[in-house]
């Protein structure tokens, strides 16, 4: 009990410290205050825009492109990771692919997204869709293809047929991997989706935080990346608790 | 020896690098929109950027400041990464602040950093610094944390020092863990660099794509992508090769990295 | 007193054990298994094996390591198909896995995501059986095997020796006909492992089932079987079939100090340790 809070204090000196730091910076007049806002201004601001009706529609426009880019990265990874995994042929052809496209920097392919798709929603997602596919992919395809045996051939043997050992089998069995591959790929998300608003956008919080930058309001640019930050570790801990859920049965990694 | 079937496989990624550009192809041609020049196209002006002087500096200066940050990142991390995966203590110290900085995408910082420190070399290269290191002390963490405790102990028994430990035997029993970070770091180093020049609009590879684009030069925008993407995979690549070689005691566990922005 | 009675394995494929095929349940013949390893070399695992287990026979076998035990544990199973011959289950070849023969693996091999109520009826939910029919038939089993409480358990939450009951339930649950168990105590403690062979030989004795057994223990063997199949080093052949003619129900505390059982356990040792000579002397 004492260790878990002492641990958790342990963990939020750096972060107090951090703010501390930064208020002293301004406090001794390191930095100007047109410069580097004071953290109690930011978190003020913070805190007055969160519920105007403008913020939050700021808000819904990145979480609207970030759940879509990854709900197609998560349908897509899944499905090529299992199928790559199942299949030596689909194999011969996606692991080569991958290969080429996975280290290429998605980011570089926005300007022809944008010349493709348009410059609203649609490239914006897709930008989020190719960046948090590949390590889904890779990760189911790594999951599926490390099921043990023995468990096809136990569900085998108590009479499941071969085309359901994929639903009954390997894809539970694959799950503690698909989800880790969910966790980089919704983080990526966070970040491509912010990015993709800051090269171009009208609407979102990486817009709020360009147009702050054009105007010099430095308490206006600190909100945004404050708000991407809390969404990306709410976002986070909501899927750790669907995977805590989902792996109840599994030992711990 | 080399059977046909092995010199397939060597050429895989040739041959998928030839389809996916023969798809392009058939795309661009299907679709008909001068926004979107084919494939050969793209590929004819690839030499005018690459013959153009301001160009090559350019990109070259790009290359300068990815490479000195990814250095930085890799001296700072990898230490302070391992350290957090052998004493608990610095583990639940960073560990909070790391995740609350994870989330934040570190070329979205590039706006108040410029503020600071200006539109030059040194908010790039810190930005790109601040992008790398993350992913490399989390595999170094990893790495450090999942050293067998008895390899210690036998160390110990021999009579090495907690220091001597610490560079005898964690750093290269992590090695194949912090490699792979250094790998994820590598790709991460050229998607911060191109994504922070996107955003300064100041000079740099990023610079030219959106330069381009601005002036309806499709062209030049899709050649320039195809530099940067063969940039990427050339790093890696090159990058594969020299963990091969000092890890050959190690199996690859992905041959694949995990990149992302 | 009867004796060891030795069949040499040319013996043991012209005529069938009990002499009376039409109650052979498994009937494996002239099997081989060739492995193919890494380079352009092959393996052979298993080399012309020819054996024939009754209904309701207990036969276990022997041999040391790597000389092909699992491996034909896995054919009669269906899950890896000889390279050589046939094996047949009443009398049709063997083409796949079925619910008629029923595998308990050394790794116990259950679902991790699970828990142990739920791997007890996958089986049975497989075959059509209504849910709360195959959850009261589980429940039932789980208490024949001791582990009543625990239905809610994960396999992480379990002991070897406990996941070791789930994984026999789980494969008694769809009563299959024949029992394929490989080293399935293994991995336990001495006195857990008392505890099993006994409930595997009560259950055994009420429901008369085939069961395959590989082990590395000798008592063990001898003290299950009806018959003991001792292999040779790779290439895995048949080197005898030794009859255990002891008398049934067993008891353990009583058959220790039987003079059958102990000239059966250390004949058999001899066996195996002349095995081991040959492999090296070859
Ligand atoms: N999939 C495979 N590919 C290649 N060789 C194999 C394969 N499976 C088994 N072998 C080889 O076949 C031989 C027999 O293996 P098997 O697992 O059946 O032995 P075993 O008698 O069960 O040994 P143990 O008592 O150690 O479990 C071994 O030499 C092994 O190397
Ligand atoms: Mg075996």
């Amino acid at each position: 009990m004492s260790a878990t809070v002492n641990k958790a204090l342990l963990g939020i000196t750096p972060i107090a410290l951090f703010i501390a730091l930064w208020q002293s910076l301004i406090s001794f007049g390191y930095a100007p205050v047109t410069l580097l806002p004071p953290p109690g201004a930011v978190f003020l601001r913070l805190g007055q825009q969160l519920f105007t009706s403008d913020f939050l529609h700021e808000i819904a426009a990145t979480l609207f492109r970030l759940f879509a880019g990854f709900a197609i990265a998560v349908v897509l990874g899944v499905v090529i990771g299992l199928a790559a995994a199942i299949s030596p042929a689909i194999n011969a052809v996606v692991k080569p692919v991958v290969r080429v496209l996975a280290p290429i920097p998605k980011v570089a392919l926005y300007p022809a997204l944008l010349l493709i798709l348009g410059f609203d929603h649609a490239s914006k997602i897709t930008l989020v869709a190719a960046d948090a596919l590949f390590p889904i992919l890779l990760s189911t395809y790594y999951g599926a293809s490390m099921v043990e045996q023995k468990l096809i051939w136990s569900a085998m043997a108590a009479g499941t047929p071969r085309a359901q050992i994929l639903f009954k089998v390997v894809l539970p069995a694959a799950m503690p991997s698909i989800l880790t591959g969910c966790r980089i790929g919704l983080v990526i998300s966070c970040i491509v989706v912010f990015l993709a608003e800051m090269i171009t956008s009208t609407d979102g919080l990486g817009h709020m935080l360009v147009q702050a930058a054009r105007t010099f309001q430095t308490v206006d640019m600190f909100v945004p990346l404050i708000t991407i930050s809390m969404l990306g570790l709410i976002l986070n801990s909501l899927l750790h608790g669907l995977r805590t859920y989902l792996l109840r049965g599994f030992p711990e990694v | 020896m080399i059977t046909p079937r092995a010199l397939l496989q060597k050429s895989a990624p040739l041959l998928a690098c030839i389809g996916l550009l023969c798809a392009w192809q058939v795309a661009s041609l299907l679709l008909n929109t001068e926004s979107f020049p084919t494939a050969l196209e793209a590929i004819r002006a690839v030499p005018s950027i690459l013959g153009d002087k301001e160009s090559l500096v350019n990109i070259g200066a790009s290359i300068r400041r990815m490479a000195i940050g990814l250095s930085l990142a890799v001296v700072f991390a990898i230490p302070l990464g391992l350290l957090m995966g052998r004493i608990k203590g610095v583990a639940s110290f960073f560990n909070p602040l790391l995740m609350v900085i994870y989330p934040v995408p570190k070329a979205a910082l590039m706006p108040i950093i410029m503020l600071w420190l200006g539109v030059g070399d040194v908010s790039k290269t810190l930005v790109i610094f601040l992008g790398v290191s993350l992913p490399i002390i989390y595999h170094s963490f990893q790495g450090g944390k999942a050293v067998e405790e008895k390899m210690l102990w036998s160390g110990a028994a021999m009579g090495l020092s907690s220091a001597q430990r610490m560079f005898r035997i964690v750093l290269p029993a992590a090695l194949p863990e912090i490699l792979t970070g250094c790998r994820t770091g590598l790709v991460l180093a050229l998607i911060t660099m191109v994504t922070s020049e996107m955003i300064a609009r100041q000079s740099g590879a990023g610079n030219i794509l959106f330069n381009a684009l601005d002036m309806a030069q499709y062209d030049t925008v899709f050649a320039m992508i195809m530099i940067i993407g063969a940039l990427g995979i050339f790093l890696d690549a090159a990058f594969e090769k020299l963990r091969g070689s000092l890890v050959r005691w190690s199996k690859p566990q992905h041959d694949i990295p995990l990149s992302f922005s | 007193m009867k004796v060891v009675t030795l069949r040499s394995d040319a013996l043991a494929e012209s005529e069938p054990l009990s002499g009376k095929p039409a109650s052979a349940m498994i009937h494996i013949d002239r099997v081989s298994q060739r492995f193919q390893t890494s380079g352009r070399q092959s393996h052979l695992a298993l080399s012309d094996i020819s054996l024939t287990i009754d209904d309701g026979a207990f036969v276990s076998i022997l041999g040391p390591s790597g000389c092909g035990k699992s491996t034909l544990l896995y054919i009669v199973g269906g899950f890896v198909s000889p390279s050589d011959g046939v094996a047949r289950v009443k009398g049709k070849a063997i083409t796949g896995p079925g619910p008629d023969r029923g595998p308990v693996f050394q790794e116990f091999a259950l679902f991790p995501w699970k828990n142990v109520l739920g791997n007890v009826m996958y089986g049975l939910r497989q075959q059509g059986v209504k849910h709360s029919e195959a959850e009261a038939k589980s429940r039932k089993l789980l208490e024949m095997v001791g582990l009543k409480g625990y239905e809610n358990f994960y396999p992480k939450e379990l002991s070897g020796g406990m996941k070791q009951r789930v994984a026999i339930a789980r494969t008694l649950a769809y009563n299959p006909a024949v029992l394929l168990m490989d080293e399935p105590f293994g991995a336990l403690d001495a006195h857990t492992r008392t505890r099993l062979q006994n409930d595997l030989l009560n259950i055994w004795e009420r429901d008369r089932k085939t069961v395959l057994f590989v082990t590395h223990s000798v008592e063990e063997a001898v003290f299950l079987s009806d018959k003991v199949v001792v292999m040779t080093r790779s290439p895995g052949r048949i080197k005898v079939v030794v009859d255990i003619d002891l008398p049934r129900p067993r008891k353990r505390a009583e058959l220790l100090l039987d003079a059958r059982y102990q000239k059966y356990v250390v004949d058999i040792e001899k066996l195996i340790d002349d095995t081991g000579e040959d492999e090296i002397h070859a």
